[in-house]
């Protein structure tokens, strides 16, 4: 497969002035401007095959937005080579264009007055979609998602879900080759975000358009994506697939068991006999957190089971939000 | 990818007028509450024009009937600045809130693009109030009325809606570059009030202003001159058709300069 997106060594800088403080200092920046250049994107290289979901991942101020916006053709990097479908988006901005779609989470990109098919329709014209392609995407939408009550509703008029929706749908209509998706289901409620993901992922399926999603929300991202990468402070720090990721840290998983007697006492005596995991008891459950590496669950398992009573048994899966969690706050080693 | 032609954003737009006009019809309590704010806001102009020629029966040599003229022409040349680009009164809060940036991803030009949104009905009672007073006008001063004469008033009426809408682009674009531009757009919008007097009027001062900074002396005074005094026509007039193609031209690239320069508020 050829990839549609390339990316080497970008990096983005911006002058950033640098205020002083108080009444005094204002005045001075009148008079001598003190630049510094903060670096948003250091140094970036990565390539993205169509049909790919990508997960773009971050904290804020992470540097996703700059990164998206030199994809799109709105900002030119300061150095490095980008090209998007063979071409340099900034030097072909409206080339570009043709060839992508763009949704931003709380941001509608349609015409505010007007019911939703005519906004596809002006679509239909700035993107000189055929009349056949026009009517077969309609045909797909409708077997995907219930979209006749929102055909002739305004905009205006929808909620923020059903914008939301319409607003992915509008992205996708002149079959760009690569949709960009900037926090879609930001502020939505678990129907309507499991709505957009099924949405999403059968667009994807059916088109064979490449993703790029970024997000904070990991049900976005156990849902859709197979590959993530993760940046922050302009740096790459992660770039692979998803099942790697749960295995960043070690495959830790957390073994709860709940025994008879005094759950202190017990876990204190387990401790003793695990002391390579970390052991802690609650109210209810004994907690083992297991490093896979070095001993298998179920091994542990059948090892106390020789010394304890076991009455129930709980086996947790360490959570993506929780990787992804550890590498924000920890950075990568 | 081929440049798009004319005749794309020409049927762009009117699907776009087509949509935004009968979706502007069904909230029809605003529909017609502005038609009647039009109307008065009209009615009052004119009232405060007639009150001063109640006063003064003429302003420096200029009848009644004259400036009658003059102001008809005013309302008329400002139409389409009123009806096609009223955007840009909302470019400022789009910069500033970050929204300016869907307009960077259609493979259309972004300045179409962005003025293609709104199109104001208001301007359309202004625009038959004002051709009302320049026919009145035009009959109470007896000109003669010919194909040749018709074409001049055409080609000078346009002249001047150029003129006004490179002035509210120019203005409308500083937002790009300074924090407080809404001064600079009110400050032109206010400056235009001027424009239905003739320059003669003012001090040697504010007609070079008023003639080579901000040039608003070219929306009514010098076009209509062609047509009011034929035989006192300064060679600012016939020029000014080239003025404003270049000065509309001017601050288009002004406007699209600012847009490439902008790059979104974060995330």
């Amino acid at each position: 497969m050829s990839n549609i997106i390339e990316i080497k060594n970008i990096t983005k800088e911006f002058k950033v002035l640098n205020r002083r403080e108080g009444l005094k200092g204002s005045l001075k920046d009148l008079f001598s401007r003190d630049y510094k250049i903060v670096r948003a994107v250091d140094n970036i290289s990565m390539n993205i095959e169509q049909g790919e979901i990508v997960g773009y991942l971050g904290p804020n101020g992470a540097g996703k937005s700059t990164t998206i916006k030199m994809m799109t053709g709105i900002l030119e990097p300061t150095s490095g080579e980008i090209l998007v479908n063979d071409y340099v988006p900034y030097k072909n901005r409206t080339r570009n264009a043709q060839n992508i779609g763009v949704v931003f989470g709380q941001r509608t990109q349609l015409w505010w007055a007007l019911p939703l098919v005519e906004s596809f329709k002006i679509l239909k014209d700035i993107y000189g979609v055929s009349d056949k392609d026009y009517n077969d995407m309609i045909e797909l939408y409708q077997s995907l998602v219930d979209i006749e009550p929102l055909l002739h509703k305004p905009v205006r008029q929808m909620s923020l879900g059903q914008r939301t929706l319409s607003d992915i749908l509008a992205a996708f209509l002149h079959n760009p080759k690569i949709v960009f998706l900037d926090e879609p289901t930001i502020g939505l409620d678990v129907s309507m975000k499991s709505k957009i993901r099924t949405l999403i992922h059968a667009l994807n399926k059916e088109k064979n358009t490449t993703v790029i999603l970024t997000t904070h929300d990991m049900g976005d991202v156990d849902a859709l994506c197979r590959r993530i990468v993760i940046i922050d402070k302009g740096k790459m720090l992660y770039d692979n697939d998803i099942e790697h990721l749960k295995g960043f840290f070690g495959y830790y998983r957390t073994l709860k068991i709940r025994v008879g007697g005094d759950l202190k006492q017990t876990a204190e005596k387990i401790r003793a006999q695990l002391p390579e995991f970390s052991v802690s008891a609650d109210d209810e459950w004994i907690s083992i957190l297991v490093d896979e590496a070095k001993s298998k669950v179920m091994d542990v398992l059948s090892q106390l089971q020789k010394s304890y009573k076991i009455r129930d048994m709980q086996l947790e899966e360490i959570s993506t939000e929780e990787v992804i969690k550890k590498i924000y706050e920890e950075g990568v080693k | 990818m081929k440049r798009k032609s004319l005749g794309f954003y020409f049927r762009i737009y009117r699907k776009i007028l087509a949509q935004d006009l009968k979706s502007k019809m069904s909230y029809r309590a605003d529909f017609i509450i502005s038609t009647i704010g039009m109307i008065f806001t009209n009615i009052a102009g004119f009232v405060s024009f007639w009150i001063l020629f109640q006063n003064f029966p003429s302003i420096n040599g200029w009848g009644y009937y004259e400036m009658l003229f003059l102001y008809g022409f005013s309302l008329v040349s400002l139409t389409p600045v009123q009806c096609f680009f009223d955007n840009n009164w909302a470019l400022r809060n789009q910069v500033y809130s970050g929204d300016f940036i869907k307009y960077c991803f259609r493979p259309i030009n972004m300045f179409f693009y962005f003025q293609s949104e709104v199109f104001d009905i208001k301007g359309l009672g202004q625009f038959a109030f004002g051709l009302g007073t320049l026919i009145y006008s035009w009959n109470k001063l007896g000109l003669e009325f010919s194909p040749l004469m018709l074409l001049k008033m055409i080609v000078f009426l346009i002249t001047a809606s150029l003129i006004m809408i490179a002035l509210q682009n120019a203005a409308a674009a500083t937002c790009f570059w300074i924090q407080n531009s809404f001064f600079v757009l009110d400050l032109v919008t206010k400056f235009k009030d001027y424009a239905r007097y003739p320059i003669t009027i003012f001090s040697p001062v504010f007609r070079f202003i008023f003639t080579f900074v901000i040039p608003i002396a070219f929306i009514a005074y010098y076009p209509s001159l062609v047509v009011l005094r034929p035989d006192e026509v300064p060679i600012l007039s016939w020029i000014s058709p080239i003025v404003a193609l270049v000065f509309f031209f001017l601050s288009y690239k002004l406007w699209m300069r600012g847009a490439m320069k902008y790059n979104g508020t974060g995330a």
